[in-house]
């Protein structure tokens, strides 16, 4: 056997905190190790081409890329050894970034722990064999699920680039809660102007079929070839389609939540959203409005610890519209930190102060609806005053809550959710369009609070990185699927019995059981299951977890 | 070498690839700190772990064993981790009836628990610290 | 329940009749002069015993891979024989179609090993009491009623013998008996084993009686529902041999040998966890003395009892590792 170890630096990320050099040295002097080199950047193109040129130098027959965690740069390390025409399945990625030189301070102990962690590496990928990779035609089909802002320019970038697109929204109309804004800033333009617009072009390209009042019910297959079921008003449908867009957006936050802002039990007491949708407000000529931000953010005692990001903008909004719909009035923002963070915001934020909107960092503790007007009792956090000022009008922030339908549409798409409840990316930062799953991306405020600007670009984006795995027109289908050693097999069915995924047969004549490869998910239940190990994983042997193990434990 | 191995415990993980080994990524990814004793295999799913790996852990000098997995009713294949689930806490029940139930523990995290991951393994090397050192 | 009460040697000529229609077998026991031992009788009894008093192999380990559907077998066996044989069809290792199992009260046994009489009759009724004669499985046998399988043989409190059918299967083993049925008696003259307390034992004291172990894997060879037919510990996974041993040597450093005495039997304790019946032919096979049949059926007993489970009670039971129920095992996680 003849392995080959590529110790990456990541700049300083790794070697900071991992004496890489030790590193190098120490696996160099193992058996079956002809190569073992430290490196500032193994992503790099010369980094690439210094595993290519050791593959040809040294023969290589394993690799070893010791840096970041496995989930990134995957395929690109694999088609280095594609290139080489060395099978993918013999490279092991050794996390030595995300679960050692970033979660230890000591380069001592952090050292050790790479060790072994690259130990297990090596131990595993001597157990490893060539998998065969099984390479499936992908449909240039997208599905995006959600007709908001995102979801629209997620459809219409797919459809430029010539992919069918078929856009499912739940509402009979197209354009989300952007459609119902009456004056979107810094656009100063309608909402309802903005989606039409997006909508009205959508419409007209050919490749786009857009079914409004419909739900996505099922989705089976995998990347390339996703078959989802569609419940239409035409009835129920079926499509096969690539890959897909989740751009399901959000639910605003409903205050009812929170019953000591007796929102719903007096009419002067209003959402930002509310506002959006009212005729003419029934307000006196001089009219006192209160605007309170963060509800439902940065409130942990309901789940929202986090910031929902439009909020404030809002707010903004609502108080330059009054002062500016009423010249005698008396506005007042009761914000608790003022984060206008998108370009311009912040001189829209002085602009709002000197239209003469009052801004008081306060919290407001109790809500008194009286006859003359709403009574609020709060702390002026900035004097360290108590205060009580009675308002016409009480409009309430509102923030952005998880969209009503993310767990069912998570399950459906075999997607996790973050413990908010939106949708979890494949990377904070690294991946944040992606998912766990292929071929399936998030877009917009599903993943996370985001204002319109950064949802359309998020949709784009996304909708750019389907497209780039669509267009090539084929895909690797994992080869982690069980298969049987058929001498081995003693016919026991507990396999058979134990998989839920009805991927096991038993065969009468022979009294062994079988694989049917198709159906099977890979997720190994049944190798845990067969007491001799007859059914196994590929890729996941027990020889392999068991010497994984070993490296961990053993003196070295 | 010899006295880091006497007095620190050495744990080790399964992490299934959807849920925990997720939420170990972005755990790094945030620079979250927990013991270098804890070291992490990824399997995909929980329902992968076999006992017998467990066991071997233990007699190969392991001081700790955990099996993490997605929350039930979250797997990824559906519902893998609840036949983990079984698994485990019969093997947690033979490992009580010979006294050393405390070094076998099953977490569960999803991808998005990374702090909870953290919390979960740190806790788990602490206490098998404080007995280790006790003993 | 309705039964029949057995005559003087209707048992025996019920037998006979059977064996009487071309591949009809019985499967029980035959005594001599100084033994008793399982035997499959073609065509007649011979010297045939309804009970055997001595314990050296589980009876169902014979029946495994036992597929064809030609022949009739009744088996007159042990509640232990019996649910291990229930154990094993569920594992597909027996086609239980043309089978009658019969299980037959037992009094207890003494080991194979052991030297002098064989016991009979008030010595023998009272043998679990025994702690010194008894084999250590029967004194602790949780179940010695003949009441699983097809149909059982059962003792009343005055001494008559009973059959009692539990399935179709065991009503057609009652037409074979003359007599008409009758209602059984409530009691007879063995009862439900008293519940015992949860195995528990310390690590060192395992330690110390597996030390012992010489690997020769007699225990699993011997075992009813150690039914793989090629063991992982074959490999050199677990114990290894030859090169794979001394390429361990030289990653880890030096070894004692046997390796993995420990791992072999904690990780067999959990394969058999659920199916062991705590018949006690491991230890039965064990040249070493190992008390195996205190950790197997304890740590079983233990782990069966989570999911209420009993090995061998009726063939109707998932094996628990086979299934779920979303609801349970909340407190599971740590």
């Amino acid at each position: 056997m003849k392995t080959g170890i590529f110790i990456c630096h990541c700049g300083h990320n790794i070697k900071h905190t991992v004496d890489v050099k030790r590193l190098s040295e120490f696996f160099g002097k193992l058996p079956n190790v002809v190569v073992s080199q430290d490196y500032p950047f193994v992503c790099s193109e010369p980094g690439q081409d210094l595993i290519s040129e050791s593959i040809e130098k040294y023969g290589l027959d394993r690799v070893i890329v010791a840096s970041c965690t496995p989930s990134l740069h995957g395929e690109m390390f694999k088609d280095v050894l594609r290139k080489k025409d060395l099978n993918p399945f013999l490279l092991r990625r050794v996390s030595i970034r995300e679960h050692c030189s970033w979660v230890g301070d000591d380069i001592e102990e952090n050292t050790e722990k790479a060790k072994r962690l690259i130990l297990s590496g090596l131990y595993g990928v001597a157990h490893q064999v060539p998998l065969e990779e099984k390479m499936v035609e992908v449909n240039k089909t997208a599905l995006v699920i959600g007709g908001g802002v995102s979801g629209l320019s997620a459809a219409l970038f797919l459809s430029k680039m010539g992919m069918q697109v078929y856009l499912v929204e739940k509402e009979p109309q197209l354009g989300g809660v952007v459609r119902e804004i009456r004056n979107v800033w810094p656009a100063r333009t309608s909402g309802a102007k903005i989606t039409g617009d997006m909508e009205k072009e959508l419409r007209s390209r050919q490749n786009v079929e857009i079914l409004t009042s419909s739900e996505l019910t099922g989705f089976e297959g995998f990347f390339g070839n996703y078959e989802a079921t569609l419940d239409t008003p035409a009835g129920e449908r079926k499509i096969v389609i690539g890959g897909a867009v989740a751009a399901i957006g959000f639910a605003p936050f409903d205050p009812a939540i929170k019953p000591e802002l007796q929102y719903g039990k007096d009419p002067r007491i209003v959402t930002t959203l509310d506002l959006e949708r009212a005729g003419e407000l029934a307000l006196p000529e001089n009219p006192r409005v209160a605007i309170l931000h963060c509800i439902g953010s940065r409130d942990e005692q309901i789940g929202r610890p986090y910031c929902s990001r439009i909020c404030c903008i809002n707010a903004l909004r609502v108080g330059e519209a009054i002062r500016e719909r009423y010249a005698d009035s008396y506005v007042e923002s009761f914000y608790m930190d003022m984060r206008a963070h998108p370009r311009g915001a912040e001189e829209f934020f002085e602009d709002t102060q000197e239209k003469g909107v009052l801004f008081t960092r306060g919290n407001i503790g109790e809500i008194v609806p009286a006859p003359t007007g709403v009574l609020l009792k709060g702390e002026d956090t900035l004097l360290g005053e108590t205060f009580e000022r009675e308002f016409d009008l009480v409009v309430l922030s509102i923030g952005m809550s998880y969209p009503v339908d993310s767990q069912k549409l998570a399950t459906l798409l075999k997607i996790s959710l973050d413990k908010d409840r939106f949708f979890l990316e494949a990377h904070i930062k690294l991946r944040p369009f992606d998912t766990a799953v292929k071929g399936i991306f998030i877009a917009g405020s599903c993943s996370g609070p985001k204002d319109m600007e950064e949802s359309i670009n998020h949709g784009r984006a996304s909708a750019l990185k389907l497209y780039g795995l669509l267009n090539l027109g084929y895909a690797f289908v994992d080869p982690f699927i069980s298969f049987v050693d058929p001498k081995r097999c003693s016919g026991c069915r507990m396999c058979e019995q134990a998989c839920f995924s009805k991927a096991i047969k038993y065969d009468e004549e022979k009294k062994v059981v079988h694989v049917e490869e198709a159906a099977c998910q890979g997720c190994g239940l049944c190798n845990a299951t067969c007491p001799s190990s007859a059914i196994s994983l590929r890729g996941y042997y027990d020889a392999i977890l068991d010497d994984e193990i070993s490296a961990f434990l053993e003196a070295i | 070498m010899e006295d880091r191995t006497a007095k620190n415990p050495e744990i080790v993980g399964f992490a299934c690839t959807y849920c925990t080994f997720k939420a170990s990524e972005m755990a790094g990814s945030l620079r979250m700190k927990y013991p270098e004793g804890v070291k992490v295999i990824q399997v995909p799913c929980s329902s992968r772990v076999d006992p017998a790996f467990v066991i071997k852990a233990i007699f190969e000098g392991a001081d700790g064993v955990f099996v993490a997995g997605c929350h039930p009713g979250d797997c990824h294949f559906i519902k893998g981790n609840y036949y983990t689930r079984r698994k485990i806490a019969a093997l947690k029940e033979l490992f009580d009836a010979f006294g050393m139930k405390d070094r076998l523990r099953l977490f569960w995290v999803s991808a998005s628990e990374a702090r909870r991951f953290v919390e979960k393994v740190t806790e788990f090397y602490n206490d098998i610290k404080e007995k280790k050192n006790a003993g | 329940m309705q039964g029949k009460k057995i005559k003087n040697g209707a048992l025996e000529s019920a037998l006979n009749t059977f064996l009487a229609e071309k591949e009809y077998l019985v499967m029980g026991f035959e005594k001599d002069a100084s033994n008793v031992y399982h035997r499959v009788f073609k065509d007649s009894l011979d010297n045939y015993a309804l009970m055997s008093p001595v314990f050296a192999t589980n009876g169902a380990l014979y029946l495994r891979r036992l597929f064809a559907k030609g022949a009739q077998i009744i088996l007159m066996l042990r509640p232990c024989e019996i649910r291990s044989y229930v154990e094993l069809v569920k594992l597909t290792q027996i086609e239980p179609e043309n089978i009658i199992a019969v299980s037959v009260d037992c009094f207890g046994t003494v080991s194979s090993k052991t030297e002098g009489d064989i016991p009979a009759g008030e010595a023998l009724k009272g043998l679990t009491k025994d702690a010194e004669k008894a084999r250590w499985a029967c004194a602790n046998c949780r179940e010695r009623r003949g009441v699983v399988g097809d149909a059982g043989i059962r003792i009343d409190a005055n001494g008559d013998y009973w059959a009692l059918p539990y399935t179709d299967k065991g009503q057609a083993f009652l037409s074979l008996l003359e007599g008409e049925t009758s209602e059984a008696p409530a009691q007879m003259a063995i009862g439900p084993a008293e519940p015992r307390p949860a195995f528990q034992i310390d690590m060192k004291e395992f330690t110390k009686d597996f030390s012992k172990c010489i690997m020769c894997m007699n225990c699993r060879d011997m075992c009813p529902v150690c039914y793989c037919v090629d063991c992982v510990f074959n490999g050199d996974e677990y114990l290894p041999k030859g090169d794979a041993l001394f390429n361990k040597v030289f990653r880890a450093g030096s070894t004692g040998m046997p390796r993995g005495k420990e791992l072999f039997h904690l990780i067999r304790m959990y394969h058999v966890s659920q199916t062991c019946v705590g018949c006690g032919a491991c230890e039965e096979a064990c040249p070493q003395g190992i008390p195996l049949t205190k950790y197997f059926k304890g740590v079983s007993e233990r782990l069966q009892g989570m999911f209420s489970y009993m090995s061998g009670r009726s063939k109707d039971e998932i094996i628990p590792y086979l299934t779920f129920i979303e609801e349970e095992l909340k407190d599971a996680e740590d």
